[in-house]
């Protein structure tokens, strides 16, 4: 899935050695895709490759006792023990923290779960979109009054818990010696969410004035322009919240009279006045593209965005001056390409050199021979 | 007694504001840095000035999402403005690990405060730039807000109904990820500092965090050339269905239903009493269920619509199916998972007043993370420029006095 190996890839993609442990049929994401040509193949799947480079892997079955053992070994002088499945099957398997600490006290295990590992959800079945929307992040800032409160269209609660989950658990490593010892690291993906971001910007008002709000599907609904709109060849984020941004997204736009009329003239009534205003705005970015509005606005001092697609964003001049996108050659998908690291570290920098394992790839080199599936 | 926590031993001056650099801080000081947020009344961060206020009473020291975003971060008041402002802080630089800062490329620059400049007088400090799009690059000088960051992601782009135009985030959801990232970022190079005596320079570009978020989707494009639409609920690879969230008993009541396995598919038709519809040979497989997803939502909306959207999640749940309510705000702080791990916490503000805020949202079972109410403009002024810096008390008094402590 996305939530451990993400997590797992932000420290083998900055040079640790990460083992990727595998059930013998393999992780569920290998079948989840995209694959090319929509073919699924147990060594092809792109989220997979995605999630997984610069890892090892081995196949282990650990509902079986030799699996437990070999498992074990690998375990024995880990710094780190990074796992998502629910904590009732972690406890059946006999993979808890208290067993595993015994064996190696300065393990530090991090566990990143939708719910936790306490709590009456904690048990419950659950993936990426139930966390999601168990945070409220759907219902309070994605998707239109009486519509269904949305995701984004990726793994947001998965990638949250794995960051999260990374921040924490190389801290608890680096300061292990301060801690003494290991320890066992709870990320919920939803409580991660529902903390430093529906929390932060809703929970104190809330908890003091009882009263909350909800979607509007428009943007920022206090002030204007703050808005998705659409345009010659897509669409782009318009703002222009503050006087002189507002004055540059006029000169762009040539000065047009309405723009001098008193209910546009700071952002507050702006967005009183908005089911006026947006349909005036989008005359003009009709008229031209994306990437042009974008940059006349930037040169300006407007700070309207183009909404890129995937691919346009893939292949901005920017990202690659800056090697964001890197090349890597897979022995069963051929050359491939994936995303850089999410920082740059001039002095020891990271990024994906390998490419994800094959199943059981390293099966002969990691594990001891006769026990290995 | 709970352990000492991992970081106690890091001081780190935190230049961040709003949201993004602040979150850095706020995981470190949790973890038990020392952290300095240093800001000025000369010059008062956005964020201290939105509302809700503690007790509807307005000021910089009441903003309540602004406490929950900030705390863990202590403060000092510099005024950068002015010289002596300037050397204090590269002062206290000088007895720090960790510097942080995300404003635009060359801002730090401007006020002598730059990478260069720090270095003199911490050779191996580390320091993390956070600007929108990293420090080179023809677009690093874009100005974006939090909320509009994800537009040259790609993200903007797969968000919203399906197949319909893409629907605006309405807050910087990318703020707080990359605050937390960016703490990340300061551990790895903390661990290399460690290892070699070496500091460094962090190029955080904030869209290229962020844009792993759209690995998928991305890959897509890499292997079949294919640009992605707007994906509603939609599994994000499409491997399962039913995947989405259907309407309840109520107003404006949600359950999340996902379902991606063979087994999960069964639970579901039992839990539904195994209606006609579900028996159809187009959904026996994930394969099926997917390429008749409009139909199947459609179905399983009309068996949702009479329930509770609890009752509902209990009853799914029993059957093995990852099943959730949808929340709302207002329901977060009732919410029993929420609840029963302390999720939220009310705390004492220094002025008096009570506030809600988050406490610690990853759990340790050896320590207690260090959450206080968000900072005081200046509150450790005192100690930093006193004890810290030890400046003499009447050298203290006139810095305040000529407004360059402020």
């Amino acid at each position: 899935m996305v939530s451990a190996p993400y997590c797992a890839k932000l420290f083998s993609d900055f040079g640790a050695d990460v083992i990727k442990v595998e059930p013998p049929e393999g992780d569920v994401s290998r079948q989840w895709g995209p694959f090319p040509n929509d073919e699924p193949h147990p060594e092809k799947s792109g989220l997979f490759f995605f999630l997984n480079t610069n890892k090892r892997a081995v196949t282990i079955d650990v509902s079986r006792t030799d699996g437990r053992e070999q498992f074990g070994e690998l375990l024995r002088d880990a710094d780190l023990f990074i796992e998502n499945n629910r904590p009732q099957q972690m406890r059946d398997w006999g993979l808890d923290y208290d067993s595993l600490a015994e064996a190696n006290p300065n393990l530090v295990m991090v566990s990143i779960t939708p719910y936790g590992q306490t709590g009456p959800y904690s048990d419950w079945v659950a993936y990426d979109l139930n966390a999601y929307h168990l945070s409220a992040a759907g219902h309070r800032y994605c998707g239109r009054p009486g519509e269904a409160p949305l995701e984004h269209g990726t793994f947001s609660a998965d990638f949250y818990g794995a960051n999260a989950g990374a921040a924490w658990g190389l801290a608890a490593v680096y300061g292990r010696d301060i801690v003494g010892g290991g320890q066992h690291l709870d990320v919920s993906c939803a409580e991660v969410i529902a903390s430093v971001f529906t929390g932060c910007q809703n929970i104190g008002g809330f908890a003091q004035d009882g009263v909350y709000e909800t979607r509007t599907g428009i943007g920022m609904p206090l002030g204007a322009p703050a808005t998705i709109l659409p345009c010659k060849d897509g669409h782009v984020w318009m703002l222009a919240l503050e006087p002189g941004q507002w004055n540059a997204l006029a000169k762009v736009m040539g000065n047009p009279d309405w723009m001098l009329l008193e209910q546009f003239q700071d952002m507050f009534v702006r967005a009183q006045n908005a089911d006026a205003m947006y349909p005036l705005i989008e005359q003009w970015t009709m008229e031209h593209t994306k990437a042009e509005i974008m940059e006349r606005c930037q040169e300006a001092g407007c700070p309207t965005m183009a909404i890129m697609t995937v691919p346009e964003a893939a292949e901005q001049p920017h990202l690659k001056e800056r090697g964001y996108v890197v090349d890597i050659e897979h022995p069963v998908l051929g050359p491939m390409r994936t995303l850089g690291a999410p920082f740059g570290l001039p002095e020891s920098p990271g990024g994906p050199t390998a490419p994800a394992p094959l199943l059981g790839q390293h099966n002969d080199e990691l594990l001891k021979r006769g026990v290995a599936n | 007694m709970a352990a000492p926590l991992p970081l106690k031993n890091i001081r780190v001056a935190n230049f961040g504001w709003v949201w993004a650099g602040p979150v850095v801080g706020q995981t470190l000081g949790f973890l038990g840095a020392e952290v300095y947020k240093i800001e000025s009344r000369a010059r008062i961060d956005i964020n201290r000035t939105l509302p809700p206020f503690g007790e509807g009473v307005s000021g910089p020291d009441r903003s309540l999402q602004n406490h929950a975003g900030w705390a863990g971060n202590g403060s000092v008041s510099l005024n950068l403005k002015e010289p002596e402002g300037v050397e204090l802080a590269k002062q206290l630089v000088a007895k720090s690990d960790v510097v942080i800062e995300n404003f635009g490329p060359g801002a730090m620059e401007a006020l002598n405060l730059g990478y260069d400049e720090l270095k003199q007088v911490k050779p191996d400090i580390v320091m993390l730039s956070m600007p929108s799009a990293g420090l080179s690059g023809p677009l690093m000088n874009v100005r974006a807000y939090g909320m509009s960051l994800t537009s040259i992601t790609g993200l903007d782009s797969i968000t919203g109904y399906r197949d319909g135009p893409p629907i605006p985030v309405e807050n910087a959801f990318s703020d707080p990820y990359n605050g937390i990232m960016g703490a990340f970022a300061v551990l790895v190079a903390l661990t290399h500092r460690d290892r070699t005596g070496t500091g460094q320079h962090i190029d955080y570009s904030q869209q290229e965090s962020i844009m792993q978020l759209a690995g998928p989707a991305f890959m897509d494009y890499v292997m079949n050339g294919r640009t992605a639409t707007t994906m509603g609920n939609r599994h994000p690879t499409n491997a399962g269905a039913p995947h989405g969230v259907f309407p309840c008993q109520g107003d404006d009541r949600w359950i999340s239903i996902a379902v991606m396995t063979g087994e999960e598919w069964q639970g579901l038709r039992a839990a539904m009493d195994d209606p006609e519809w579900a028996q159809s040979d187009d959904y026996a497989s994930a394969a099926g269920r997917v390429a008749n997803i409009d139909a199947l939502h459609e179905q399983l909306a009309a068996w949702v619509a009479g329930f509770d959207d609890r009752e509902l999640s209990e009853l799914l749940q029993q059957h093995g199916v990852a099943a959730a309510p949808v929340l709302c705000i207002g329901d977060l702080l009732s919410d029993p998972q929420f609840k029963s791990r302390g999720t939220y916490v009310e705390v004492t503000h220094p002025l008096g007043f009570k506030e809600t805020i988050y406490g610690s949202y990853v759990k340790s079972n050896k320590f207690e993370a260090a959450v206080r109410p968000g900072p005081m403009i200046g509150q450790d002024n005192d100690y930093v420029f006193k004890e810290l810096l030890e400046l003499p008390e009447d050298r203290y008094r006139d810095l305040i006095e000529r407004e360059i402590i402020y």
